[in-house]
């Protein structure tokens, strides 16, 4: 039998899988909004540790992680760093986060701000950057699925028809079951990823160098510039400590902020669920430790292989390796794919629809007119994100660092909400405009970006440095109103 | 107004206030030895341990320690 036949019979049993998990599991939750979008607040620990993971860890890992191991060295260290201190904002504002979310009724970042604000424009202020920020990334993934089956077929599946088998069933389970699909099937795909990332990551260095020891010792004598932080920059010189911290620093923001974590808050069963998901984090985090070893398995043995994020796919080709392990390679990087993808589809659709809909509408939508709305808007963003996944040349990586910039926008809201009595809606809203503005204006004047720093930290810093004076300028909130939502 | 930002309730405990204190020192201490300036003395390559160059375990090191915090933590909360 060829060899692409097993690789593509694979492929499409992890697909068929994926499928049967995400339909099936839909039938327990309740139709309306808070079922479909918070899972009815019942999710328990070993689900939500696997969402949290999978949906973290996107194509990026799978392809770019080992593509920054090989083209940058220990530039690449910087994603093992910021997922050991990303989630532990979570353990201080998570549970009260949920039992606010109980009490009034939230499935959504927006809602807790927009409520504790008293200010709807906030709600589609920030349901308008989720979304603008959703696309490229999801515009990404969708890339990383199309490529990979284009790589492992040898060509004989075109991206466009990839991307869109995988997606096609992403949107099916998303489309039925809500975020119960997304659990179980991230449930499914993070058990699959992370045995392929371990499997590989130990039997590569192994095959190609006798070990990873002897790989590091090897490298350490050839090109030492590769192994000491902060690495390489893009073009290929050293990379400077600002950029390095930087990149750390914003990606680390992000992971307690992104809106589609952040709701997945509202899913957990109890206080001690969340705390334990938090707890145990890293015990996934460290399964990068492979994917970076992969990438440095490739800088001695396959030299030049261009684009860097295709030396994965490269090397399994080249090896000589039984089709059916090239065939659970493509499924893992399609589950790393889809299990970002769902996440990112099912929360844009939600959000979308309860803080932007739901509050600009005249009248009260209805609960099945939410949840009918939701998987209309499911379709559309589908479409768009698939768009200019193969049909647009825009530079969907500017997009990303971008979004990464406007999602930090929020830390700083969301902070002042439940730390911060005085901050009044008119501060935050003008800290999210000064933030946004300077985000862009670093992001296209590199010259400014003092020390190679992200543009997302200055605009941090803007965003403070309005929010605070601003908010001390206006008049206060209604004490007993705030005193819900701070810290006494 | 007299409410003034505070990162912990004042409605804890002494023993709470060391316990989370403590914690929060600990996760302080490792995001600060992940960046510069505490970080570059020991990004280093050698001695490779576990096979990895230094500074690779360093962060490995700093992984293991944040998760045996947080489990302590943890218990030290479901035992109250």
């Amino acid at each position: 039998m060829p060899a692409w036949i097993v690789v593509t019979g694979v492929t499409v049993g992890y697909l068929m899988v994926s499928l049967a998990v995400g339909l099936y599991s839909g039938r327990s939750a309740t139709k309306g909004p808070e079922g479909f979008i918070a899972g009815d607040r019942t999710l328990g620990f070993l689900i939500l540790y696997f969402v949290m993971g999978a949906s973290i860890f996107s194509a990026f890992a799978f392809l770019g992680g080992p593509g920054w191991a090989y083209s940058r060295g220990a530039a690449a260290f910087y994603i093992l760093s910021y997922g050991t201190i990303g989630l532990i904002p979570w353990y201080a504002y998570a549970p009260r986060v949920a039992a606010l979310g109980r009490r009034f009724g939230y499935v959504t970042q927006a809602e807790l701000l927009a409520h504790r604000f008293k200010s709807r424009s906030l709600s589609a202020v920030l349901a308008v950057i989720t979304l603008v920020a959703f696309i490229p990334y999801l515009t990404l993934q969708m890339q990383g699925a199309g490529y990979v089956f284009n790589v492992v077929t040898e060509g004989r599946v075109p991206h466009w028809l990839g991307a869109a088998i995988a997606y096609g069933v992403v949107l099916i389970y998303v489309y039925a079951s809500g975020v119960m699909g997304v659990g179980w099937t991230n449930t499914f795909q993070g058990i699959f990823m992370m045995g392929l990332a371990w499997g590989l990551g130990l039997y590569l260095p192994f095959k190609l160098y006798g070990g990873v020891g002897a790989m590091f010792e090897e490298l350490a004598l050839a090109v030492p510039e590769m192994l000491a932080p902060p690495g390489l920059d893009a073009a290929g010189a050293p990379w400077s400590w600002g950029g390095y911290g930087s990149a750390i620093a914003i990606s680390a923001i992000g992971f307690s902020i992104w809106p589609h974590y952040f709701m997945k808050i509202y899913t957990a069963k109890s206080e001690a669920v969340l705390k334990k998901t938090i707890i145990f984090y890293p015990t996934f985090q460290i399964f990068l430790l492979p994917i970076m070893f992969i990438g440095f398995a490739g800088i001695l043995r396959y030299p030049g292989v261009t684009p860097a994020d295709s030396i994965l796919p490269t090397i399994l080709m080249s090896m000589d390796l039984p089709a059916f392990v090239v065939g659970l390679f493509c499924a893992g990087a399609l589950a790393a794919s889809m299990s970002t993808g769902d996440a990112l589809l099912h929360a844009a659709g939600s959000i979308m629809v309860r803080d932007f809909f739901c509050v600009l509408s005249p009248r009260k939508l209805t609960d099945d007119e939410q949840t009918r709305l939701i998987r209309f808007l499911l379709l559309i963003i589908s479409a768009v994100a698939y768009f200019f996944a193969v049909m647009s040349n825009v530079s969907i990586v500017e997009l990303l660092l971008l979004s990464y910039g406007f999602i930090a926008q929020i830390a700083p809201v969301l902070i002042a909400a439940l730390y911060w009595g005085r901050a009044t809606p008119q501060g935050v809203l003008a800290g999210l405009a000064v933030g946004c503005a300077t985000v862009i204006a670093f992001q296209y004047n590199p010259a400014w970006q003092w020390q190679q720093i992200h543009p997302g930290i200055f605009g941090v810093l803007a965003n403070l440095a309005v929010l605070v004076p601003v908010s001390l300028a206006t008049a206060p909130m209604d004490e007993d109103h705030v005193a819900q939502f701070v810290v006494e | 107004m007299r409410r003034t930002p505070r990162f912990f309730s004042s409605k804890l405990s002494t023993t709470e206030r060391r316990v989370y204190g403590a914690a929060t020192a600990w996760f302080v201490l490792a995001a600060a030895a992940m960046l510069w300036p505490l970080y570059p003395p020991f990004a280093r390559v050698r001695p490779l341990v576990f096979g990895m160059p230094f500074a690779l375990f360093w962060l490995t090191l700093i992984l293991v320690i944040s998760f045996l915090v947080g489990v302590a933590l943890f218990r030290w909360e479901s035992r109250r």
